[in-house]
């Protein structure tokens, strides 16, 4: 008789288990749950933390030189050689693998390969570039083989030029999507609405538009797909700008400097009821005639990345230039007031953003900014990404240097990638569909 | 404490103080407790030593934050020597050349479907056939599938060489085009330079075309053919291992009688010839790889139709055939080269993918 506590591994798996039942018979009377950032319990299920076992408790006893990831270690980060004006893909590489749950999805090596032949495959290449830019290699990586998939897969991007990292990450999100259920040429059509690879569980939003006949004042709804939202600025010529930017109160606390337009403004530009005018009557199915009609967009689905677009090159056919205009934007963004379910109080002229809302699950956080310095013929993209939640790095090709929260949020913003704060998961159901599928 | 039904309201100061200050202490006392059993555990377990970390490789990884420096503690721009292979065609290449190589190497650059037009002029020109109208566009296209690429790979690994003046790095052709006095290969960094030279086998009726550009470069590059290996020589015009006889008798031996070792000085290329004489020619070299030629066979002509290279002559189509000038491949097929001569219909087979591709 020792007079000590013990520890009898059978009766603590069987309490463990016990245990596990309780929490799940606790929950399952809610469908859902919100839990913190970057911790997605299953409902009822409670993570344990990580116990060795014996073999493992061995080589880590051979091993004392033992590191433990602080945040201020540089693992995680890692520069990338411009392969010749490649500058635009190697900011989008460092956006997307600084993404936080593609980047637990690609580390904890969740992609099954359905390619025909896996050295084709992007996801497959995704995953090996996550490996090499969270080596705690110091040498810049050579994303060659990135490219080269990249030039076969999206034909219309191949060839030696300047790009636009805009649609190197449409395309690339394109690719990564088919194949992760192993369509190859694209042949099938690939439908969004039923496809649950982690792009679309990741990055697809759903944009909702209605169109309001005037004069039955019947709506009719469509939801499109979408993977970003290209907001028009002000001063470019095809945009028009009602209201004075600057003028409603600070919603997402964004530096309210009368005159600067801010992210925000221009999701109110983006989400507000557009009058189509005499020239473009709509049918509407109930009049059986054409009338003119109002229309709007909202923002029926959230996803849980959110990439926003600044159309700063103008390519009309009066002129073809950069918008430069500085745009504020935030750190912490809400998009409830931009839902299709806050479309009421909209209509009645305000932007209504309660300040104590609540509910979360609209709240985004800031994680990459793609800047781009230059003219629309020839410049460069460089990146701001977020590390290790507080800290911000400037990435320029190959060079990776400490940043400031100013540096960031004074920077021109071309891309800017918000990751939803609160992940909310899906009913027991549908999230068994979901593993299923890779 | 038993739970009595008490109104709190009904306490003074002092009890209400002592309820706070005994359900802190639980608290606390919880808490510590609860901290103490998990590094028991730990201990009693055996995995209280991970905690245990090595602060000094810890340093290797911390975030260095000075200006001139990355985060690494590296010096900025350092990294031009990186290189890459080429997944294409296996080549090593410079890393930030390597989108400009991809281009060329894939053959979608904007020279590339020119060029590569003008080589099938040419080699329709030299078949007369019209079967020849295949689009090198698509020829370009089969590299974009691996499963030909393979193939391509599994040729290429048989004699493949090229022209080394045409250095797929270069950005701009003309540069390498500029260079006359054969300095070509001095200049050029391709490794092959330090190659022994280059080998071929038996011709394949496809391969016509390529063997005229061959026979161009001879007069930029020495051209002897070694005892050993069987090869060429490809250093310039002065190479100093082979003799200026011996460059001649190659000559002879390929051209015929008439054909004059250039003047190193002169800004002699591949001068225009006569491509309805490039048959006889090609006849000539019924060559397969165990034939042993040597620069004394030079002597026999087997056909006198050898007029077609008009040497020396600087006619206006230098300049563009210049610009043709495109890497070869020469693979190992046993085809009789007689039969070009008879102008069979068949038309030729599609050349290898890839090492056809223009690295203009």
């Amino acid at each position: 008789m020792c007079k000590d506590y013990v520890y009898d591994k059978d009766i603590e798996q069987i309490a463990k288990e016990e245990q596990g039942e309780a929490l799940k018979l606790q929950a399952s009377t809610s469908t859902e749950v919100s839990h913190q950032q970057y911790s997605m319990p299953g409902l009822g299920e409670k993570y344990p933390t990580w116990e060795t076992t014996k073999p493992e408790l061995e080589l880590l006893g051979h091993n004392p030189r033992r590191r433990r990831i602080a945040s201020s270690f540089t693992i995680g980060l890692r520069g990338l050689i411009n392969l010749g004006n490649t500058c635009f893909m190697n900011c989008i590489v460092q956006a997307l693998t600084h993404t936080p749950i593609l980047r637990d999805f690609f580390l904890s090596d969740r992609h099954r390969c359905e390619m025909p032949s896996p050295e084709l495959c992007l996801v497959c290449e995704m995953s090996s570039l996550f490996r090499e830019l969270y080596s705690g290699n110091p040498s810049p990586h050579v994303p060659y083989k990135l490219l080269h998939l990249v030039w076969i897969h999206a034909r219309h991007l191949a060839g030696y030029r300047q790009q636009d990292a805009h649609e190197f990450l449409i395309a690339a999100l394109d690719v990564l999507h088919r194949h992760c259920k192993g369509d190859d040429a694209g042949k099938a059509a690939s439908n969004p609405n039923h496809c649950n690879c982690i792009i679309d569980q990741i990055f697809t939003g759903g944009l909702q538009s209605d169109v309001t006949c005037q004069a039955c004042h019947g709506v009719s709804t469509t939801i499109d797909p979408c993977w970003d939202i290209s907001l028009d600025l002000p001063g470019s010529c095809t945009s028009f700008w009602p209201m004075s930017p600057g003028r409603e109160s600070s919603v997402n606390g964004e530096s309210h400097i009368p005159g600067i337009t801010t992210l925000t403004d221009c999701l109110r530009r983006f989400t507000r009821p557009e009058h189509l005018g005499s020239s473009a009557k709509i049918k509407c199915g109930s009049c059986q005639s054409y009338q003119e009609s109002t229309k709007q967009l909202t923002m029926n689905k959230l996803p849980v990345v959110a990439c926003f677009h600044f159309k700063r090159f103008e390519h009309s056919a009066k002129q073809r230039r950069k918008i430069t205009t500085y745009i504020s934007f935030p750190l912490e963004l809400d998009m409830t007031p931009f839902m299709a379910s806050s479309k009421e109080s909209r209509m009645n002229g305000q932007l209504q953003l309660p300040t104590n809302s609540g509910n979360d699950e609209n709240k985004y956080s800031l994680f990459a900014v793609v800047n781009h310095q230059g003219t629309l013929e020839s410049g460069h993209y460089t990146s701001f990404i977020r590390h290790h939640k507080d800290q911000w790095f400037k990435c320029d090709d190959a060079v990776i240097t400490k940043a400031s929260i100013k540096d960031v949020l004074d920077s021109e913003g071309y891309l800017l990638f918000y990751h939803k704060q609160v992940l909310e998961h899906e009913s027991e159901k549908v999230k068994e569909v979901s593993t299923q599928a890779y | 404490m038993k739970m009595e039904e008490m109104s709190l309201s009904g306490l003074d100061n002092s009890k209400l103080e002592a309820i706070a200050q005994e359900i802190y202490a639980d608290l606390v006392e919880d808490s510590c407790l609860g901290f103490c059993f998990e590094v028991h555990r730990a201990v009693k377990c055996g995995y209280f030593f991970l905690d245990d970390t090595d602060p000094e490789s810890m340093k290797d990884f911390e975030i260095v934050d000075q200006p001139g420096l990355d985060i690494f503690g590296q010096v900025f721009n350092q990294w031009k020597s990186k290189e890459c292979v080429c997944p294409n065609c296996s080549r090593s290449i410079a890393a930030s050349r390597f989108a400009p190589h991809l281009e060329k190497c894939l053959g979608m650059g904007r020279n590339s479907s020119r060029i590569a037009n003008r080589r099938i002029a040419n080699s329709n020109n030299m078949n007369k056939s019209e079967s020849d109208q295949e689009d090198n566009d698509d020829i370009n296209d089969n590299d974009w599938s691996y499963g030909s690429e393979k193939k391509a790979k599994k040729r290429k690994s048989d004699k493949l060489w090229y022209l080394p003046f045409q250095n797929p790095n270069s950005p701009r052709r003309s540069k390498s085009l500029k260079h006359k006095n054969g300095e070509l290969s001095n200049s050029d960094p391709f490794k092959y330079n330090n190659s022994a030279g280059i080998s071929y086998e038996t011709l394949g009726p496809e391969e016509l075309r390529s063997l005229l550009t061959t026979l161009i470069f001879l007069f930029q590059q020495c051209g002897v053919i070694s005892e050993h290996t069987k090869k060429m020589c490809t250093r310039s015009l002065r190479c100093p291992q082979h003799t200026d006889e011996q460059r001649r008798a190659v000559r002879i031996y390929f051209l015929g009688p008439s054909a004059v070792l250039p003047e190193v000085e002169s800004s002699l290329d591949n001068d225009s010839f006569d491509m309805t004489d490039s048959q006889a020619l090609i006849s000539r070299l019924q060559w397969d790889g165990s034939s042993d030629l040597s620069p004394s066979d030079s002597g026999s002509s087997k056909t006198s139709e050898n007029q077609g290279w008009g040497l020396g002559t600087n006619s206006s189509e230098s300049r563009k055939t210049k610009k043709k000038k495109s890497h070869l491949s020469l693979v190992g097929t046993a085809s009789s080269l007689g039969s070009n001569k008879k102008k069979k219909p068949k038309p030729p087979a599609p050349p290898t993918p890839s090492i056809y591709d223009d690295i203009n």
